[in-house]
């Protein structure tokens, strides 16, 4: 049903290692896990970050929610794998290893599809991991510290807190549409759900910087907040340890680039390569099928 | 319409609930056993307050919520098996907030939005965004974008929507909430209207002085589940429900309360049916 569809990309309340972690070395993880996956196109390190952000995320507990978004990202990412083998973002020539109908899949096509495949999991895995475990306030505070202007730092924490309220704004716009006959799929539904969502979310804004002006958000000097967040030694150790690993990996992968291409060393045999599309296409079209059912009931 | 006919002459309530239970993912039960039988024609109002379960259980009527466990019939049919689209031809939501469902850049297109997803021929869009025009006395605003409406209009808007669809039932949530007096009076002309067409409406509100003035029956929910259900006149008179829901009769109400017995005869509803006590207490 359209009700549950709204992928939740919220704090998950919890006590775990990570959710006691300061959200600053998380913040390094995060994007130090970015760097380094578009640092290489190797599959098998770009595997290794993904499992290690998996493990990650089972270990702070918040797999349950984090799953609800890999449904979303699933079919997405998977569409890539079809669309890369049959016309690789890569330099050409390509090399063909199987024939699907009037299509060929080449070699090139199918490494690359996984490379993009892996690394956007991999960056989601570690993304997911300071959203769901960060309170959005710790997040706010923890820039504010690392020198963040009060503004800059008080519109990005206002955008994150802002997702969830668009989501239950657009869940409520699509069924009232929905009430009015409307069919949930297609561009013809996108105008009637998406002005509504857009117009509350610029008048909320109005609201918003209004109720911040008359609440003295302009005034000079030092702010402070309420929730206050602490640096323990495993804070600076897990930053540190994040910096590091970044540095030297970034450093390495670089070095190591030609070794690690194995675009023209790893080829699937040509039937893996077919069940692979095939495969991919499938599930892409049946998520989608899935989906459109679901909101049409 | 035609259904509702049909389904009066079935002898078929518009609306059958059977032990309908809702829970929502994370285990809420926001629904418990709930049965609730609708007559066509009937003025039904929901009352009780917020987190009680009253939306819930009219999001189930069009389809927007699907039980969990039990049966919804809307005009016979199985919500459970039924698209909200199909079910928008029987039963119409207006929601709280216009905002959630204005879009269009003309108040003549919101309104041909609907019947124009029904697939309604040109002429019989024309006609009914021409009947309904009037009906809501839109005409002077008919070419005017919605959202420069002031917000009392826009919920008439959204209910002229809903209406252009003709359906049977009418399911308004908050009609009268950020009305201004005229807006209030409107309204309940309104579903008045509505209600001489031989529609059926559930009506969804904390309004007590609406719900005394126009409904047939009212449906007392707490906690999530049916507590009470009979005419105003019944529910604003029981204590152990108005305690219980913490629900608060119409001014009129209270102060025939206070004076029943020493002043007035009966305990009345509303503020003409008070006045109208008093002056029969005053020429005797």
């Amino acid at each position: 049903m359209a009700h549950h569809l709204p992928i939740p990309v919220t704090f998950v309340p919890g006590n775990s290692w990570f959710h006691r972690l300061h959200p600053t070395p998380k913040l390094i993880w995060a994007t130090g896990a970015l760097v380094l996956a578009f640092s290489t196109r190797n599959p098998l390190f770009l595997l290794c970050l993904f499992l290690l952000g998996l493990l990650f995320v089972i270990l702070a507990r918040v797999l349950t929610t984090y799953g609800r978004v890999l449904v979303i990202l699933l079919p997405i990412s998977l569409s890539l794998i079809v669309f890369q083998a049959i016309a690789p973002a890569f330099p050409q020539p390509w090399i063909p290893i199987a024939e699907l109908g009037p299509f060929t899949i080449y070699q090139e096509g199918i490494y690359s599809g996984l490379s993009i495949l892996l690394r956007s999991w991999a960056g989601a895995n570690f993304a997911a991991l300071l959203v769901l475990t960060t309170h959005p306030s710790d997040l706010f505070t923890a820039l504010q510290k690392l020198g963040l202007p009060h503004e800059l730092n008080f519109m990005v924490s206002a955008s994150i807190q802002l997702i969830p309220i668009v989501q239950r704004e657009f869940m409520i716009v699509l069924s009232a549409q929905r009430s009015r006959a409307m069919q949930a799929t297609g561009f013809g539904a996108a105008i009637p759900s998406i002005v509504p969502v857009f117009a509350g979310t610029i008048d909320r804004v109005q609201q918003l910087s209004m109720s911040l002006a008359s609440r003295a958000f302009g005034s000079k000097g030092t702010k402070t907040n309420i929730r206050d967040i602490r640096v323990s030694t495993k804070d600076y150790v897990s930053g540190i340890v994040g910096v590091a690993i970044t540095i030297i990996g970034t450093w390495l992968l670089i070095s190591y680039r030609d070794r690690l291409d194995w675009s023209e060393i790893a080829f699937l045999p040509g039937w893996l390569s077919i069940a692979m599309v095939v495969g991919a296409a499938v599930t892409f079209i049946g998520t989608m099928i899935y989906f459109w059912r679901k909101a049409n009931i | 319409m035609g259904t509702a006919k049909e389904g009066s002459e079935l002898k078929i309530n518009p609306i059958e609930c059977r032990k309908l239970w809702h829970t929502y993912p994370g285990g809420f039960n926001a629904l418990k056993e709930t049965d609730i039988d609708v007559s066509t024609g009937e003025i039904v109002g929901i009352v009780g307050q917020n987190g009680s379960g009253k939306t819930t259980l009219v999001k189930h009527f069009n389809g927007l919520l699907k039980p969990s466990s039990g049966t919804v019939l809307i005009n016979g049919i199985d919500t459970a098996e039924e698209s909200v689209f199909d079910l928008s031809r029987h039963a119409g939501y207006v929601f709280q907030n216009p905002n959630h469902q204005l879009f269009a850049t003309s108040v003549m297109s919101e309104l041909q939005f609907g019947p124009n997803n029904l697939g309604l021929s040109e002429d019989e869009v024309l006609a009914r965004v021409e009947d309904t025009a009037e009906l809501f006395q839109l005409q002077d605003v008919i070419m005017e974008h919605p959202l420069r409406l002031s917000f009392p209009l826009r919920k008439i808007v959204a209910m002229a929507s809903i209406y252009a669809m003709r359906p049977s039932i009418f399911i308004l949530d908050e009609p009268t909430t950020g009305q201004d007096h005229n807006g209030a009076a409107m309204v309940r002309k309104l579903v008045k209207q509505l209600h001489s067409e031989g529609n059926t409406v559930i009506l969804v509100s904390h309004d007590m002085a609406l719900i005394a003035e126009v409904a047939d029956r009212v449906v007392a929910m707490w906690a999530a589940e049916v507590i009470d259900s009979g005419t105003p006149r019944e529910i604003f008179s029981n204590s152990t429900t108005l305690k219980k829901t913490m629900l608060h009769p119409p001014q009129a109400t209270q102060l025939s309360q206070r004076l029943h017995g020493r002043v007035l005869p009966r305990i009345t509803l509303t503020v003409d049916e008070t006045i109208d006590a008093l002056a029969q207490v005053a020429d005797t």
